[in-house]
């Protein structure tokens, strides 16, 4: 090969490089990154790269191509460890680059890239196996799996941090992607991962999923080696606390007082306190005192959503105060009464809309019995007439 | 072709992301143990996006075309439409469909093609763009022909104007202007075309309109964003964020672009505060708590006439849900009175009666005259076909707050 033709095919690698980014063409860029697939285009690069050795002057003095610089130089030299068959330096080189791809792919409007990530998610992990076995075959210990596994939670964190608007297929596209094994990776990784898509769960209200996913980020991540507040361990713990509360509120599971006064997490207190004792009042207040900071975290709509549980609390307190006084009459509850209630809460509710709410909490099953319009009278199951969640939402 | 002159320098561009990329090369630097996020509050989140955004509106700049055609359709496309005969009827020159002229033939909306194959004598500038758009939103008054065969062709027209300006990178006020004035459009056509369509599946007209709306108001959020250091809040602003809570009250449903919890992170603060971002956050709360009551009447009460408009579907639902809790959840044997259904429905009574009978359930008449529901019929189902239109009391206040 000449010296003039492994500059052209160079300058033409550069070049569709750069006409892919600029024209949001993933199926072009994907086929530039492909290191594994051995096309001829790229084995032939590689040869022209060691022919026309100075191609990082070329890249860094060209206004086309030195804005990805920190992406196409790292990636050049991994491909000509690549050809030269050292895995672990092309492994090195593979993910400075791959770093680099993502600092890029944040500062792009939307996830158009997503695919070439894909890509380079799957190459990382096919040159860290084969790095590894080279550093094994030389006594050494093999190692590059575990940082390719570093990046891809790094993957995670960038999409799940919901700075690019993804819909949930995409999400469960990557984790149906079956480019890693998860249980192969460090637990550090592991909380990681649960924690972002945990968070994610939680602005989609899925309880369930959310609820599983913090809980693991939770437990892993050691509460018990922490020795005060100010130690990574703990501030991690209060950063999950913060999405796991209104999750286990959600399905009716109250964290203990000790926890949010350990924590500092008094943005919960009233909160927990408003469902504890029906007080409407109190959540209320609480919601609104701590709105920008629920707004900006995220959790402020599935907060909102505790009022009914509250309400269903109010009715027990008022059905077991009725119980004490005359049990025979308990299960029939006045709708003046719980109008009274109310009023003595501070609440603005007119009959109407006391009536609404009754008939709610009924149709969701937080309350067994039914309405007498015409005596305008609550009439409660003998059985159980407060169903608890039991771990599942209010269904609406 | 016309190129715009950027008037920022070069250095100070690349001084832009080298700020930028600083900042976000020390979070790799923190990446070593866990890969969190240095913090998760509320400026610098919403600054960030800011940033970045208004980063790519400056590169933006540098390639936008300015546009010169002083027409509101090309005249090489006008001729060519005319020698076609692809002319809409309000562009007909006495209704003659080989005839047009510059005064009534309006660009049409085409995929484009990149930006570098554009010619500028293809692209309007922006006062023939004003011109333009005022022009289709004059039509709507018109009584001559059906509201579908208008909303067709202003439609049309108007997205190939949202291409125009976009292509040009226009984002001042002015852009915010039309960008407000095109979703306005849309707004009342959803209503519109919901009242003329009779069956169950939502015409093509009216998705097709609803998935504009989305964008333009994408596009308009964007504008907004991209001026918020010259201007932070624009006067209507604050009614058109509120749209998109409106838009997504039923969260349950598709998950469409960004749930709700994530789009309210990046709200500017005093919008929050709104009054017309409170009545979208009271009638999101409403409805997912399934308070039928308060839902109705606060809309009734609070509503401006555009965020009834996109709040109409779920009046539906919500009074759905009403009937199906009252026919549930109440005695056998005290029958419902209709006028008492018609308070908490917000429908007039014989309209009453033709939504239960929607559902399948009787009526009947007591000793007084009175009518009234009977709860717990077995004959209670969901409607087959779509429900006809009701009225909504409270309407009425609403019809005096129109104005094009």
């Amino acid at each position: 090969m000449s010296m003039g033709e492994a500059h052209r095919r160079i300058t033409d690698y550069l070049n569709r490089f750069s006409d892919a980014v600029s024209s949001q063409d993933v199926a072009s860029l994907k086929q530039l990154l492909s290191f594994s697939s051995n096309s001829p285009s790229l084995l032939s690069l590689a040869d022209s790269l060691n022919v026309f050795q100075d191609a990082n002057r070329l890249i860094k003095q060209s206004d086309n191509y030195s804005p990805f610089a920190d992406i196409t130089v790292p990636l050049f030299r991994s491909l000509q460890h690549y050809r030269t068959g050292n895995l672990v330096d092309a492994y090195l080189a593979f993910e400075k680059s791959a770093n680099a791809f993502i600092q890029e792919f944040r500062n792009w409007e939307s996830a158009w890239a997503l695919e070439a990530l894909y890509v380079i998610a799957y190459e990382i992990r096919v040159l860290a196996e084969r790095a590894d076995r080279e550093l094994a075959s030389n006594g050494k210990s093999p190692e590059k799996l575990k940082a390719a596994g570093s990046f891809l939670m790094k993957v995670f964190g960038v999409l799940a941090l919901g700075t690019v608007h993804l819909c949930r297929s995409v999400i469960r596209s990557i984790e149906t992607a079956r480019i890693f094994d998860f249980e192969e990776f460090p637990k550090r990784d592991k909380v990681t991962y649960m924690y972002y898509t945990g968070r994610l769960e939680v602005f989609n209200e899925n309880f369930p999923a959310a609820d599983q996913k913090l809980s693991y980020a939770l437990i892993n991540c050691n509460p018990r080696s922490e020795a005060n507040i100010r130690s990574v361990s703990a501030v991690l713990i209060v950063m999950i606390l913060k999405y796991l509360i209104p999750v286990k509120l959600s399905i009716g599971i109250l964290p203990k007082d000790w926890l949010l006064e350990k924590y500092n997490l008094v943005e919960y207190s009233n909160i927990v306190q408003a469902l504890r004792r029906g007080d409407l009042r109190l959540l209320r207040h609480a919601l609104e005192e701590h709105e920008d900071q629920f707004l900006r975290s995220g959790v402020y709509l599935v907060l909102e959503k505790l009022e009914l549980q509250v309400y269903q609390r109010l009715f027990k307190k008022i059905y077991i105060i009725q119980k004490q006084k005359d049990p025979s009459k308990a299960h029939q509850m006045k709708l003046d009464v719980i109008v009274k209630a109310l009023k003595w809460l501070e609440m603005d509710m007119d009959v109407d809309e006391v009536e609404c709410i009754v008939a709610i909490l009924i149709h969701k099953n937080l309350v067994k019995g039914y309405f007498a319009h015409k005596s305008k009278v609550v009439v409660l199951s003998k059985q159980d007439p407060f169903p608890k969640l039991n771990g599942k939402p209010v269904n609406s | 072709m016309e190129r715009r002159h950027h008037s920022q320098s070069h250095s100070q561009r690349q001084q832009g992301r080298n700020h930028f990329s600083s900042s976000s090369s020390n979070q790799s630097r923190s990446n070593n143990r866990f890969s969190f996020p240095k913090s998760s509050s509320s400026s610098s989140s919403a600054n960030d996006v800011r940033d970045r955004r208004r980063e790519t509106q400056e590169e933006k700049q540098e390639e936008a075309i300015v546009g010169t055609c002083p027409f509101m359709c090309p005249e090489a496309e006008r001729l060519q439409r005319q020698r076609l005969r692809d002319l809409a009827v309000f562009e007909r020159l006495h209704g003659d469909p080989r005839n047009s002229s510059p005064a009534l033939a309006v660009k049409k909306f085409c995929r484009t093609m990149s930006a570098k194959e554009v010619r500028a004598s293809d692209v309007r500038p922006l006062p023939v763009l004003e011109e333009t758009l005022n022009y289709l939103l004059s039509l709507l008054d018109s009584t001559e022909h059906p509201f579908e065969v208008i909303h067709d062709f202003v439609f049309d027209r108007t997205r190939s104007v949202r291409q125009d300006l976009i292509m040009q990178n226009i984002v001042n006020d002015k852009a915010i202007n039309m960008f407000e004035k095109i979703v306005k459009f849309h707004v009342i056509s959803h209503h519109k075309l919901r009242s003329s369509c009779s069956s169950s599946s939502i015409s093509p007209l009216h998705y097709l309109n609803l998935e504009q709306l989305t964008k333009a108001l994408t596009s308009l959020y964007n504008l907004y964003e991209a001026n918020w250091s010259s201007k932070p809040i624009h006067e209507k602003e604050a009614e058109f964020r509120s749209f998109y809570v409106l838009l997504h009250l039923d969260s349950n449903g598709q998950p469409v672009g960004e749930s709700l919890s994530l789009w309210f992170r990046h709200v500017p603060s005093p919008i929050i505060k709104s009054k017309e971002m409170w009545f979208a956050r009271q009638a999101l709360r409403y409805f997912q708590m399934g308070n039928y009551r308060r839902f109705l009447s606060t809309v009734a009460a609070e509503a401006s006439y555009l965020q009834y408009c996109i709040i109409e579907p779920y009046i539906d639902e919500v009074r759905s849900l009403a009937l199906c809790c009252i026919h549930n959840c109440y005695y056998k044997l005290h029958p419902y009175p209709l006028g008492h259904l018609s308070k908490v429905l917000m429908m007039e009574e014989s309209d009453v009666e033709l939504f239960c009978n929607a559902y399948g359930l009787q009526t009947c008449i007591d000793e007084l005259g009175n009518k009234l529901l009977p709860t717990k019929q077995t004959t209670f189902c969901r409607p087959k076909g779509g429900l006809q239109n009701y009225s909504f009391l409270g309407f009425q206040q609403l019809g005096r707050q129109i104005e094009l």
